[in-house]
C-alpha cells in the first residue's frame, strides 16, 4: 500500500476534481489540449469519479501487484472504465473535437495528480507508485486511442451503409410502376441490398411493372450483368414486369460480344421510352391535355 | 493523337482496384483516340480479367502499355497473378463455364471483346494479355 497516494486519492478528491474542471475550461498553456466543450463537463466528472474508484482499488492491492496477476486487474479497470471513456470520446466526436484534446485532459489529470501526491507526501514518495501511476495512465491513454479507433470506424461504416441506401432508392413512378435507377458501381453487397428494397417496394406497391435504369452504371461486366439478372428473376418472381433502360450503344454492343441477353426483358434505350412503355403495360398514356374551348 | 504515355502497373488486391484498372485503362484509350465503343469494351474486358484476378487468386496485376507507330496505334493490357491456375484453358474459354457459379461468360467474352487475346496458366502463374488497335 502506498500511503500518499491513497490519502491523496481518499482527501483530496473534490480538490482535484474541482481544480481540473477549471483548468480544463481553457486552453492549455503549453498546447496540450484545447479547451473542454461545457458539454463535456458531465462526461469528465463522471469519468473522474470512476477513474479514482479504480486507483483507489488498484492502489490497495498494488502490493499484490508484482505476484497477482497484473492483467487481470489491468482488465477489471478497463471493463469498469470503458463506459464513461466511451462517453468522452463519443462526445469529443459528435463536437468534432480532436482525440488530442481528450488525451490532453487525460494526461493533464496525472499530472495533477502527481503534484498532489508530491505535495501530500511528507517522506520521499516511492519510485514504484509513481511507476505504477504512470503505468495506469499509459493504459488508460491506450484504451482511449482503442476506443476513439473503433468509434470512428463504427462512424464509416455507418455512413457507407447509408451512402449505399441513398444511393439505391426505390422510386414509386405511378401507379403499380416503380423505378429503380441503378447509379455506380454493383457489387455483391449493394447487389442483395437493390434486390431487397425492389422486393420490398413491389410488394408494398403491388406494383406490375418496374423500370430498371441502368444510365449511371458505368460497365456492365458479367459479374454486374448476373447481378441484374438475379434482381429481374426476383422482380418477376413477384409478378412484376420488368423494362430496363439506360444501356448505352456501346454497353449494348459490349454485352452482346460477352454474350449476354437479359432473358425475356423489354428493353429500351432512354428512360423515357421505357415509362412510356411501362405506363402502356399498365392501361395507361400520358396524352396532350385537350385543347381547351375559347 | 497524343504520343504515347509511360506504362502504368496497377496492383490488384481489392476490388476497388478492379474499378480503378478499368478506370485506367478507359483513360488509355481515350488519351490515344480510340472511340467509345471500344474504351468500354477494353474496360469491360479488363473488368473481367480483373476480377478474376480477385475471385481466383487472390490477388496480382495489371499492366497497361501504349504504343504508337507510322501504322495505328494500340493498347495491350497484361493481367497475371500467381494463384492456382487454370488446370483446363479450352474448358475455361468455353462460354458458360464456371467453377464459381458464375456465368462463366468474362474469359470468353473477352477473346471476343479484344483484337488480340493470349493466355498462359500454370500454377503459380497465369497471364491474359489483351490488346485493342486502331490505324491511323
Ligand atoms: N486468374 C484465374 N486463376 C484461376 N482460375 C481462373 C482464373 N480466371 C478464370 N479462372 C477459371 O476459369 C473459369 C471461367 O472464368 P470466367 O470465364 O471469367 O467465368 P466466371 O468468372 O464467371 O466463372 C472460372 O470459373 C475459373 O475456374
Ligand atoms: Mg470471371
Amino acid at each position: 500500500m502506498t500511503p500518499s497516494l491513497s490519502q491523496v486519492l481518499k482527501h483530496r478528491q473534490d480538490e482535484l476534481l474541482e481544480h481540473w474542471l477549471r483548468d480544463l475550461s481553457q486552453t492549455s498553456s503549453d498546447g496540450s489540449f484545447s479547451s473542454a466543450h461545457p458539454e463535456l463537463i458531465e462526461p469528465l466528472r463522471e469519468l473522474f469519479y470512476v477513474l479514482m474508484t479504480q486507483l483507489d482499488q488498484a492502489a490497495s492491492r498494488e502490493i499484490s501487484l508484482a505476484t497477482d496477476q497484473p492483467s487481470r486487474l489491468e482488465r477489471e479497470q478497463q471493463t469498469a472504465l470503458e463506459p464513461p471513456l466511451k462517453q468522452l470520446v463519443a462526445e469529443q466526436a459528435r463536437l468534432q473535437r480532436s482525440l488530442s484534446d481528450t488525451l490532453g485532459f487525460l494526461l493533464y489529470l496525472k499530472h495533477l495528480l502527481f503534484k498532489a501526491l508530491f505535495a501530500a507526501a511528507d517522506q520521499a514518495v516511492e519510485e514504484r507508485s509513481i511507476l505504477w501511476l504512470d503505468h495506469c495512465f499509459e493504459q488508460i491513454a491506450r484504451q482511449t486511442f482503442d476506443l476513439a479507433l473503433a468509434q470512428r470506424d463504427r462512424y464509416i461504416s455507418e455512413q457507407s451503409i447509408s451512402i449505399m441506401e441513398l444511393s439505391t432508392p426505390v422510386l414509386r413512378l405511378w401507379h403499380q410502376i416503380l423505378l429503380l435507377p441503378l447509379v455506380g458501381v454493383i457489387d455483391t453487397g449493394r447487389a442483395r441490398q437493390i434486390t431487397d428494397h425492389l422486393l420490398e417496394a413491389i410488394a408494398k406497391y403491388e406494383a406490375r411493372v418496374t423500370v430498371i435504369d441502368l444510365t449511371g452504371v458505368p460497365i456492365i461486366d458479367t459479374s454486374v450483368a448476373q447481378h441484374i439478372m438475379k434482381t429481374i428473376d426476383a422482380a418477376r418472381l413477384l409478378g412484376s414486369r420488368v423494362v430496363l433502360t439506360g444501356i448505352s450503344p456501346e454497353g449494348a454492343q459490349t454485352l452482346t460480344k460477352l454474350g449476354i441477353r437479359f432473358g425475356d426483358v423489354i428493353s429500351r434505350a432512354s428512360l423515357r421510352a421505357g415509362i412510356a412503355e411501362a405506363l402502356l403495360i399498365t392501361g395507361k398514356r400520358i396524352a396532350a391535355m385537350e385543347a381547351s374551348p375559347r | 493523337m497524343n504520343e504515347p504515355a509511360p506504362a502504368e502497373r496497377i496492383a490488384i488486391r481489392s476490388h476497388n482496384d478492379i474499378v480503378t484498372a478499368r478506370h485506367a485503362a478507359r483513360e488509355h484509350s481515350a488519351r490515344l483516340g480510340f472511340g467509345r465503343a471500344y474504351q468500354t469494351r477494353l474496360a469491360t474486358a479488363v473488368s473481367e480479367l480483373t476480377r478474376n484476378v480477385i475471385q481466383y487468386a487472390g490477388e496480382g496485376s495489371c499492366l497497361i502499355e501504349e504504343h504508337a507507330d507510322e501504322d495505328g496505334c494500340s493498347i495491350r493490357v497484361s493481367v497475371e497473378d500467381h494463384g492456382p491456375g487454370i488446370p483446363d484453358l479450352a474448358l475455361a474459354l468455353a462460354d458458360g463455364f464456371s467453377t464459381s457459379g458464375g456465368l462463366g461468360a468474362g474469359l470468353p467474352g473477352t477473346r471476343r471483346l479484344v483484337d488480340h487475346f493470349q493466355i498462359s496458366s500454370e500454377p503459380g502463374l497465369t497471364r491474359v494479355v489483351i490488346s485493342i488497335r486502331k490505324a491511323r
